[in-house]
């Protein structure tokens, strides 16, 4: 019962002992849980900021997986490595954590004493975290510096390419730069295509990459580089070069240009002169470029193989006389204008067809772009937009237009094959892929007329071809000799001379066509002379003497094979078909 | 009662900081095993990546041929001559088997003591 009344006092509340210490406890039991919750807040915290410290992956600007990132190896037809990786180990120094920049730099000169004192002085101080010192050593060098024991100065493994055939493949493979990107060659192309994508993604590691093949035949390159370089100190030539196109899948078989470089030292690559003369040099084909003007005429039936040209004079136009360089000035048939190489028979030729229908069909052989390669070094030809009289005249015989030899091999390799373009490659492709690729530029029956007259260069009396065909005996090879005169100070030098060769082989069932050249051969003795057949012609010869066995195919020295090729109206002419 | 669970649950807490100590130094030993040997695979790799660069050099037609060149003499070898091909139509015809038959026959007439050559004498007349 309450009292109720005006004047209360405060009641006092006495706690027990049990609820003072039960409220000690909520007391203690909060402040752990802050302690805790501070706890593991710092903890979670330091975590989230260990998680948002992106770590130092890059070495001057490059991500570290690029640096080691590899290429595939490049690989001949029958799988003899033309292009290897090799681990090598680089030289970096660390500044930051260098003590004593003057031992460090007089220490690493006692192994490395091509380095120059002031700029490895600079290099090694300050407190960048990251430097070359130098890279690509070999693993002698990388231990001497490791016994220095050096602080801050480490290696680290990259990938260095190594082309194990040297020269050989110069102008095909290319080179790479330090940093392993293609700077040149197939090498570059191949960047542009897959590798340089691969290596972005940080892929490229390992040696897991597809090899690359290419089509070419290390044999049978050694073989045409060799027969270069002897032909360079033989007819002491200022340049040589040749290219083997197998015709039905316009793999290029071999491709060599002299002079080269090596391709492990990218810097002998920038000498001068040592371009790719096959797809980088234009030049006047000369009299190879007859065979084109043949071409022509026949398929267009302008003319037909029989057909007889007056070349007794040479032809006018205005002041020009046009004549022949060993002229017959007789009347010649058409087999005989291409034996004996008459410029005066060809523009007869040449205006049986129409300057504009021989203009068209030159664009129709693509002679006025570039042809469809992989290499990166590829000039445009320089042919005229449209012909004067005297411009096809010149033009039907070689003179008066530049194209590369490339552009000359891919020609006769539709001549030879039955009438059909198809574009260079130097990555392998069957003949199954080759055929939807094909353009057919002449009708076959042409193309069995052309064959008739370049093996006739070689076997009749006269020809040009004979010293090739001495060579290369029972191989049925069959081309085209051409000297071309080179300008100088503006006019036609006589002494000055670029040859070529164009051939092709087995001419019974062809497989192969060759362009050969020579840049200013001399005359080897006094008994030789210094036109095509002399110096292209010979080389041409050994070459398939050497790489036929090679390439599967046997001799044959029987005269039927011979008799075979000649059309049968030309048979019932000449019986003995020249 | 609850004494004996606390201690037996001290006595299983200090086993299991037992075990996960004795798991971390394995794990600890297992990485650093793993770390020696990509080092190591990675070094014999790039050995390899010599040796096979090595390998492709040996190879090359360029580095075998000056090798043959000079032991030309010694190997006696030369590069072929069109003419040693020979071809399938150059071989000679099988010649006619020998007749077995006749062979026996007169083997054992000869083993008889028939001698077949006397008897052609006879015929001639000339014995």
């Amino acid at each position: 019962m309450a009292v109720i009344g005006d004047d209360f006092t405060p009641t006092i509340a006495l706690d027990g002992a049990r609820k003072q210490r039960g409220n000690l406890t909520q007391a203690r039991i909060r402040w752990m849980m802050l302690a805790l919750v501070i706890g593991f807040g710092l903890v979670g915290g330091r975590l989230v900021q260990l998680g948002m410290v992106e770590s130092d992956q890059t070495i001057e600007g490059q991500a570290r997986d690029v640096i080691t990132a590899t290429r595939p190896p490049i690989l001949d037809r029958n799988g003899l490595e033309m292009a290897v990786d090799i681990r090598v180990p680089s030289l970096f120094a660390e500044p930051r954590r260098i003590v004593d920049v003057e031992e460090a730099v007089s220490k690493l000169r006692t192994v490395l004493p091509n380095l120059d004192e002031a700029w490895l002085r600079n290099r090694l101080t300050g407190d960048r975290g990251f430097v070359w010192v130098q890279r690509e050593l070999t693993p002698a060098i990388q231990d001497a510096v490791m016994r220095l024991g050096i602080p801050g100065i480490d290696f680290i493994t990259e990938s260095k390419r190594f082309y194990p055939g040297m020269n050989e493949a110069a102008h095909i493979l290319g080179s790479t730069n330090v940093d392993n990107q293609g700077i040149s060659g197939i090498e570059r192309h191949m960047d542009s295509e897959s590798v340089a994508l691969l290596q972005e993604l940080g892929l490229a590691r390992g040696n897991a990459l597809t090899p690359v093949e290419l089509s070419v035949d290390m044999r049978v390159q050694h073989v045409m580089h060799e027969q270069l370089v002897d032909a360079m100190t033989r007819y002491q030539a200022i340049a040589a070069a040749g290219v083997m196109l197998d015709i039905h899948t316009g793999e290029v078989i071999a491709l060599a240009s002299l002079p080269d470089f090596n391709p492990n030292e990218p810097a002998t690559a920038l000498v001068k002169d040592t371009f790719n003369r096959i797809t980088s040099g234009i030049f006047e084909p000369g009299s190879i470029f007859k065979t084109v003007t043949m071409a022509g005429a026949l398929d267009a039936g302008a003319v037909r193989i029989t057909d007889q040209f007056d070349a007794r004079y040479g032809i006018r136009f205005g002041r020009y006389t046009i004549d022949d360089f060993h002229g017959k000035h007789r009347i010649l048939a058409l087999p005989e204008v291409y034996k004996y190489s008459s410029n005066i028979g060809t523009i007869r030729v040449m205006q049986a067809m129409g300057k504009d229908s021989y203009r068209a069909f030159l664009s129709r052989m693509k002679f006025d772009e570039r042809v469809q390669f992989e290499l990166p070094e590829m000039r445009v030809p320089s042919v005229p937009k449209d012909f004067s009289e005297v411009g096809a005249a010149t033009a039907s015989f070689g003179h008066g237009l530049s194209v590369s030899p490339l552009h000359m091999v891919t020609a006769y390799a539709a001549f030879a094959n039955g009438g059909n373009y198809i574009a260079p490659t130097l990555y392998k492709r069957s003949a199954a892929e080759a055929e939807p690729l094909y353009e057919r530029v002449l009708q076959p029956r042409t193309s069995e007329y052309l064959r008739y007259l370049m093996r006739l260069n070689a076997i009749s009396t006269g020809g040009s071809g004979s010293q090739m065909n001495k060579a290369a005996l029972g191989y049925r090879v069959g081309g085209k000799t051409g000297t071309a005169e080179k300008v100088v100070d503006g006019r036609y030098s006589s002494s000055k001379v670029t040859n070529f060769f164009a051939s092709a082989f087995p001419l019974d069932n062809p497989r192969y066509a060759m362009v050969i050249m020579v840049d200013e051969p001399k005359a080897e003795n006094p008994q030789s002379g210094t036109t095509a057949g002399w110096n292209a012609g010979t080389i041409t010869g050994r070459i398939v003497q050497r790489v036929a066995p090679m390439l599967g195919i046997a001799p044959d020295f029987s005269e039927m094979l011979d008799q075979q090729i000649v059309p049968a109206e030309v048979r019932q002419l000449y019986p003995e078909g020249f | 009662m609850i004494r004996s669970i606390n201690i037996f649950l001290i006595c299983t807490s200090v086993a299991m900081l037992a075990g996960v100590y004795t798991l971390k130094f394995s794990i600890e030993g297992t990485a650093s095993e793993r770390t020696a040997l990509s080092a190591k695979i990675s070094d014999q790799e790039g050995q390899l990546s010599l040796l096979k660069a090595d390998w492709a050099v040996l190879n090359q037609p360029g580095h075998v041929a000056p090798i043959i060149k000079r032991h030309q003499a010694e190997l006696a070898v030369a590069p072929v001559a069109q003419a040693q091909f020979g071809a399938f139509a150059d071989l000679p015809m099988r010649p006619a088997r020998p007749d077995t038959a006749a062979m026996d026959a007169l083997f054992e007439a000869i083993a008889d003591g028939i001698d077949p050559i006397d008897a052609i004498l006879e015929l001639e007349g000339i014995e």
